[in-house]
């Protein structure tokens, strides 16, 4: 679960079949931008590389590369979307 | 369960969900509960078709991000309604394992005009191509198995009804 140094991270599709891993507990001691937290991820999963169009959403809600992320915040990390 | 039923029990207008629907008793659902107001309701079904060019499509796998999909699908019918004169709308959208022609999406928009509910079915639907987190996974006949990718023409509709003067 998160609290106030972590964030719940969730993984969809194609991103979860990369990392091997649907949800974790991510250590965020200090809000980091989305695109700091993606190099992170990156250094992470190196195996996400082809997935060059990775989007976000924090607290359930879509957010862009900008958005702060808080600790406690749940993120999660997807390809866009294909309903419909 | 009647979407009155759904509504009381908090589920909304919205619903995900595994199992098949009736798009016909969804439709006299909706009426039943625009009776007397709407003058017109607009209907989309979209189902299982082949999608890739190289073999024919034996299914399709939809997963979801529950929560998320259901209030991002709700703020689209609530979208509509802000934007064009629509009494009520119904979206049923299924997830999990479906077979070549089978149901997948069901959108209705009523309203007291058929202009209404007309440009409010196909907002609805447009955008939740772009916006409400599900995602495909298609398996060939030939056993090949991949992620479909997001189409920018898709990306373009829904932008269109951002931004109706741009081309």
């Amino acid at each position: 679960m998160a609290n106030g140094t972590t964030i719940n991270v969730l993984y969809f599709a194609q991103v979860a079949e990369l990392t091997r891993v649907r949800q974790e507990s991510w250590p965020l001691p200090a809000p980091i931008r989305g695109s700091d937290w993606l190099s992170e991820l990156q250094a992470r999963y190196p195996q996400l590389a082809p997935a060059t169009r990775l989007k976000l959403a924090v607290n359930q809600y879509h957010v862009t590369h900008d958005c702060l992320i808080q600790p406690g915040d749940e993120l999660a990390v997807f390809e866009p979307v294909t309903g419909g | 369960m009647s979407v009155e039923t759904r509504a009381a029990q908090g589920q909304g207008r919205v619903l995900v969900q595994e199992a098949d629907f009736d798009a016909g008793a969804l439709l006299g659902e909706l009426r039943e509960r625009v009776a007397g107001k709407a003058g017109a309701i607009v209907s989309f079904t979209g189902y299982v078709r082949d999608y890739a060019d190289s073999a024919p499509t034996q299914s399709l796998y939809l997963e979801h991000y529950p929560g998320m999909c259901e209030r991002e699908i709700e703020a689209l019918c609530a979208g509509a309604q802000a934007r064009w004169n629509v009494q009520d709308c119904l979206v049923v959208h299924r997830v999990g394992e479906l077979r070549n022609s089978d149901q997948i999406v069901f959108v209705a928009a009523a309203s007291a005009h058929r202009g209404d509910a007309f440009r409010a079915c196909e907002y609805i639907i447009d955008a939740l191509k772009t916006r409400a987190p599900f995602w495909k996974r298609e398996t060939l006949a030939n056993g090949e198995r991949f992620w479909v990718q997001q189409k920018d023409a898709d990306a373009a509709k829904t932008a269109q009804w951002d931004n109706p003067t741009e081309t």
